[in-house]
């Protein structure tokens, strides 16, 4: 049979986001994959050597579409890291519970996009609908629907306004009373099963080799998570499990992101539990004159697609140095990814990508 | 844990300098032809997660630092152990002029993107790397664009004021 060169992606149905793989097929069999990353290349690290410590807010919250509150979180450690700014006991908590909710908000837009993907609509359309009510939520708190800085150098920003504890009770006892409808319609559905079981597997041996982390490497067993390995914000303050799968291919990943959706809204109750008085915010120097020390930082958190670094150099100035993140869809999207496109039919190309949980933006910053 | 991985390669390795450690890492400055055997070294003792390649350029020394960051991987898939808190961060310095060094591929395959990236944008060049193409950039540049003698703000500038203004007709 005749070897073609086929793109898939930008402009593709199955394609999420500006992403393109070129496939070199036989027939409907994928003989080699080439990701082609680039279309959303906007030189952020660049840019931000340009802009003082505090102006690069807004730009580290666009690096990540999807979940933009780590990309908060990880640029504040950094900066934290570098001037030793003690962050209050309040604020590590409201830190986590506004994490965990940016979690399960991005995991219900992943979850939205694969089933859409696979041609569940009526999932995909509740999954959007949970995410606008956490959506809601951080309107609430931080004036922003989708990119709200409200993590900053020394805490949050403010704090939680009166009630609101309750409303984030409230919301999330209405997605959870979702779960057995999701369960019921998705993943429990012998379509789904049929559909994603033995596809893109992967085996621990060669996850680790390829530098997966998050959902990848825990779908073949491994409990590895940041928020456990190495804990940061309030974390290791409250009891939680990492939910893991043994097959390692597209079912289990995507069960392995429905179990943390639920472990994450079981931690911010616990979390809201053991919350304490007191301030969530400790003044910074001005912003505008504000030196941070010189030196360099490694920092990292777990994002809710898994290892998210950020390497941040100081030359004593007003502006960062050298700015580069490790994003976890990286190793997934340039390397993992084309290795578990071959062999594959043309049909799973974007199950294989959804599933690895693939954003384009995080690759090409 | 730190500290055994401290004297380990102090021990091994003569050229190697520890710049610094604290509480969950450890800096370590080694010379350039001794990079790639510092790295397998670590791989066998657990270091085994090779979390990010970068490159910094120090323009006033005429020197690019390659920075490779290691974590570890957990041993058993159920409990973790005090090491994965542990990161290091391996770092060399190469000439500014006509940059290059050894592709470390053969002991870290997933090096493979973020060498090719650290090519595009600050053109140093990976010997024995078998894909150095293109990754995000659509066109050459007279000065790879992460370097900090390209002035953003200055090409961006210079391309876009020379595109002519629309003019609009006045009735």
């Amino acid at each position: 049979m005749r070897e073609l060169e086929l793109y898939f992606g930008p402009q593709h149905l199955g394609m999420v986001g500006n992403f393109s793989i070129t496939l070199n097929v036989e027939g409907d069999r994928i003989l080699e994959a080439k990701a082609n990353p680039g279309y959303l290349h906007r030189g952020f690290e660049k840019l931000m050597e340009y802009r003082t410590w505090i102006q690069n807010f807004p730009m580290v919250c666009r690096i990540n579409v999807v979940e933009p509150d780590s990309m908060e979180m990880i640029y504040a450690m950094a900066v934290e890291k570098l001037a030793s700014i003690e962050v209050p006991e309040r604020a590590h908590y409201v830190r986590s519970i506004y994490l965990e909710l940016a979690r399960v908000a991005s995991h219900l837009f992943g979850l939205w996009a694969y089933a859409n993907m696979l041609g569940f609509d009526t999932v995909a359309q509740w999954a959007m609908y949970h995410r606008d009510l956490i959506l809601d939520l951080f309107e609430e708190l931080t004036g922003g629907r989708v990119y709200h800085i409200y993590i900053w150098p020394g805490g949050v920003r403010r704090d939680f306004p009166p009630g609101f504890e309750d409303k984030i009770v409230k919301i999330l006892h209405v997605i959870g009373g979702c779960v057995p409808d999701y369960d019921a319609t998705f993943f429990n559905n012998r379509l789904f099963y049929e559909r994603a079981k033995e596809i893109g597997k992967i085996n621990q041996e060669e996850a680790k080799q390829w530098g997966a982390t998050g959902q990848t490497l825990r779908a073949t067993g491994m409990k590895f998570d940041i928020r456990k390995v190495e804990p940061y914000a309030a974390y290791d303050k409250v009891d939680w499990e990492v939910p893991t799968r043994e097959d390692g291919d597209a079912y289990s990943r995507v069960w392995v992101i429905r179990d943390e959706m639920i472990e994450s809204v079981h931690m911010i109750f616990k979390l809201l539990d053991a919350m304490p008085e007191g301030p969530v915010y400790k003044r910074i120097p001005n912003p505008f004159k504000w030196k941070v020390p010189k030196g360099e930082a490694y920092v990292r958190c777990e994002s809710s697609r898994g290892e998210l670094g950020l390497y941040l150099v100081s030359n004593g100035g007003d502006k960062p140095y050298r700015v580069h993140f490790r994003t976890p869809s990286y190793p997934n999207g340039l390397i993992i990814l084309e290795r578990l496109l071959e062999n594959a039919s043309i049909a799973d190309v974007g199950n294989i990508m959804i599933s690895l949980y693939v954003v384009a933006p995080e690759i090409d910053r | 844990m730190s500290e055994s991985i401290k004297e380990q390669l102090e021990s091994t390795f003569k050229a190697v300098v520890i710049t610094d450690s604290e509480e969950a890492r450890i800096g370590v400055n080694v010379k350039k032809d001794q990079v790639l055997a510092v790295l397998s070294f670590l791989k066998d003792r657990r270091f085994d997660h090779l979390a990010l390649v970068s490159c910094v350029d120090w323009i006033e020394e005429k020197e690019f630092e390659l920075v490779y960051v290691l974590t570890c991987y957990m041993q058993a898939n159920e409990e973790h152990t005090d090491q994965e808190s542990l990161h290091l961060i391996v770092k060399t310095r190469i000439s500014r002029q006509s940059p290059q060094f050894k592709t470390i591929t053969d002991i870290f395959p997933n090096a493979e993107p973020y060498e090719r990236e650290i090519h595009e944008l600050f053109g140093v060049k990976f010997v024995g790397h078998k894909r150095l193409t293109p990754l995000f950039l659509e066109r050459d540049y007279d000065i790879p664009p992460f370097r900090k003698d390209f002035d953003t703000r200055k090409y961006v500038k210079d391309l876009f004021d020379n595109i002519p203004s629309i003019e609009i007709e006045k009735k």
